[in-house]
């Protein structure tokens, strides 16, 4: 057992760190949990203390929120664009992370290069020239248009983050499964995707969280109100003469529900997913 | 059951000019147990890369059971392969690892249930089947990794260093436990190794392999006996063959050999061959046939050998004498009991059992046989 002494030579060692970490989770929690305050408090109540606790919890403000201002519509087109652009993207990202990372063909790294130079495109360069291509396409102003488009601008990190794991995956156990009869696809769907499930993760939780609040591709490629995405229906709340902030912020809390509810429960297989190491 | 033939097998990786495998020709039996052995780099791993169908041939050819199989993909060979690493699915229990190959192979439920249980049972796997590969032991794995060749029932097994993970206690078991299996299963057996103790003691036959070729095949006790070469007689053996210069002496038209104050009658072997030598050669002689004292006393071929003991190593059951003998340059080891009371520094006069002794010659490295031989 450690003497008291020593026990407090560690704690003071440490408290530069604790310090740190105390002034970081501040910094990083205290605006969330103020806007998550706001949330539950009228407009008139903000403005008259705007740092108070809440009062009376106005927890009727989220029905508000959700019947006022087409709210559910703006969830539902969320939902579909976002998990149908994070099931293609995991899919089509994963047979090409395998592909680049198990097989040695003429043209790889040229493949890799040009796949993952995506990566370093910033979207307000390719936005003008998306525009253009999807009103050829009759594809402006529709989901399936907004969702190539994401499919398009996350593929290059998806296939970054699963080809490293992917990579890492024993040779020797896609031969056994060749011996063992299976062909290059069941290989894939057999072998790669389940060994790699903490990659998967990884990248379908941070697809999902980038996608749900992506705001700059939607704003300019959906301009009709029903084919609007939630981070869009927000601005709702904010007049060109007035801004509603304690709807403002029930909405935003609305919106950041289902990230906060799939951090919560993936958080853990997500770091794993990063920080993996070989299989062994 | 089934015979595995390859003729002027080679491969060449892209990129690489040098081929890694030349032209490998060998026969493997049905039912034999073949090792092959060499240093790492030999090509003796490609080699089973290739008969698995999961390198592509550069020349030559694989047949089994006379069917050249080159083109054959390697679910369709009916080979099983052990690998280094167990290469066993992190996300499947024993018994899923065990069933995973029949799964494929459109074999009955409750037959694939009969055959993994019987394998288990066998292997005394049976109390780990819903355990995953990371819950066990190296030893269970490699065992999981051997009932998974075993549950498909092959016609040829394929082992790639399957022990070099395991520690010295655990590979020497389960060394025992595959020959006892190979044995009991009789299937026709390639097996690759760097590991000499692995490929004498388990293999009907070894395949010494260098540089990508063959340098001999034969059972373990002949090549250990008689080297085809320098490289066989250095590679096979613990401590190692000694390899000591000797010069060629005519006398009175007898041809002998000088090795040190030593002089070795040469009639054992072909004028002809030691007349083609020049002015020297190699004398190769296994520690074991070094004596302290003599063995067999009276017997003309044992020579005494004046030396300085350099270093004494007393393994428990025997002792190694490294020893400088008088006149000769290279330092050799001589095997002799744990009993010995010599000391490094003191003086000793070895005997040599020159009827064990080998000539190899230095141009060519290779042995010259012995007359008669």
């Amino acid at each position: 057992m450690a003497a008291p002494g020593n026990l407090w030579l560690g704690h003071l060692r440490r408290s530069p760190l604790l310090l740190f970490l105390l002034l970081y989770t501040v910094l990083a929690g205290g605006p969330f949990l103020w806007v998550a305050s706001l949330s539950l408090r009228t407009t008139p109540e903000i403005f008259a203390h705007p740092f108070a606790l809440p009062g009376p919890l106005h927890w009727e403000k989220f029905a508000e929120a959700w019947t006022r201002s087409n709210y559910s519509t703006y969830f539902w087109n969320s939902t579909i664009v976002v998990v149908t652009a994070v099931v293609l993207l995991t899919v089509i990202g994963a047979m090409v992370a395998h592909c680049l990372a198990r097989y040695q063909f003429r043209g790889n790294r040229l493949a890799r290069f040009v796949i993952l130079s995506g990566l370093i495109l910033p979207p307000q360069l390719l936005i003008l020239s998306l525009f253009q291509i999807l009103l050829e396409f009759d594809l402006y102003n529709t989901l399936s248009g907004l969702i190539l488009v994401y499919v398009a601008a996350h593929l290059a990190v998806t296939v970054y983050i699963l080809e490293g794991f992917f990579a890492q995956i024993p040779q020797d156990l896609f031969d056994a499964a060749r011996i063992d009869g299976y062909s290059d696809f069941e290989i894939f769907w057999r072998i790669t995707l389940p060994i790699g499930t903490p990659a998967i993760f990884t990248a379908v939780t941070l697809n999902f969280i980038i996608l749900w609040n992506e705001f700059l591709y939607a704003v300019v490629l959906l301009t009709e109100d029903d084919k609007r995405t939630l981070p869009l229906g927000i601005m709702h709340f904010m007049g060109s003469h007035q801004l509603d902030i304690g709807m403002l912020a029930t909405g935003l809390m609305i919106a950041i529900l289902p990230i906060i509810l799939l951090y919560a429960f993936f958080s853990e297989t997500m770091i794993r997913g990063m920080t993996a190491g070989a299989v062994r | 059951m089934a015979e595995v033939a390859l003729n002027g097998l080679s491969k060449r990786y892209a990129g690489s000019g040098e081929l890694a495998v030349k032209g490998m020709t060998l026969t493997v039996a049905d039912g034999e147990f073949m090792v092959l052995l060499g240093p790492s780099g030999c090509g003796k791993s490609s080699v089973l890369r290739m008969i698995a169908g999961l390198e592509p041939i550069s020349a030559g050819t694989v047949s089994i059971d006379g069917k050249v199989i080159n083109a054959m993909p390697a679910k369709d060979r009916d080979i099983a392969m052990v690998f280094q690493s167990y290469a066993l699915y992190p996300h499947m229990d024993v018994f899923n690892n065990l069933a995973f190959g029949l799964r494929r192979r459109s074999v009955p439920r409750d037959e694939i249930e009969r055959r993994v249980n019987a394998a288990a049972a066998q292997l005394g796997l049976t109390p780990f089947l819903k355990r995953k590969p990371h819950a066990l032991s190296g030893g269970q794995r490699q065992r999981v990794a051997l009932g998974r060749a075993i549950v498909r029932e092959p016609k040829v097994f394929l082992f790639d260093e399957p022990l070099s993970n395991l520690d010295a206690a655990l590979r020497v078991t389960t060394r025992n436990e595959l020959i006892r299996q190979q044995q009991d299963i009789g299937i026709t057996t390639i097996y690759v190794t760097h590991d000499q103790i692995e490929a004498m003691t388990m293999g009907h036959r070894i395949c010494i392999m260098d540089k990508g070729e063959v340098v001999q095949i034969g059972p373990p006790l002949a090549v250990y006996r008689d080297p085809a070469n320098t490289f066989v007689a250095r590679f096979l053996g613990n401590p190692p063959m000694n390899l000591m210069r000797v010069a060629l002496e005519a006398d009175a038209g007898e041809a002998r050999l000088r090795l040190g104050t030593l002089t070795l009658p040469a009639a054992a072997w072909p004028a002809d061959r030691l007349g083609a030598l020049g002015s020297g050669a190699l004398l190769g002689i296994r520690p074991e046939d070094l004596y302290e004292t003599s063995p067999r006393p009276g017997d003309d071929s044992l020579l005494p050998l004046p030396a300085t003991v350099a270093a004494v190593e007393p393994l428990g059951a025997e002792t190694l004498l490294v020893l400088t003998l008088d006149g000769v340059e290279e330092e050799v080891i001589a095997r002799c009991g744990r009993e010995t009371r010599l000391r490094p520094g003191g003086r000793a006069t070895i005997m040599l059992d020159s009827a064990a002794a080998h000539l190899f010659d230095p141009a060519t490295t290779r042995v010259i046989a012995r007359i008669g031989a």
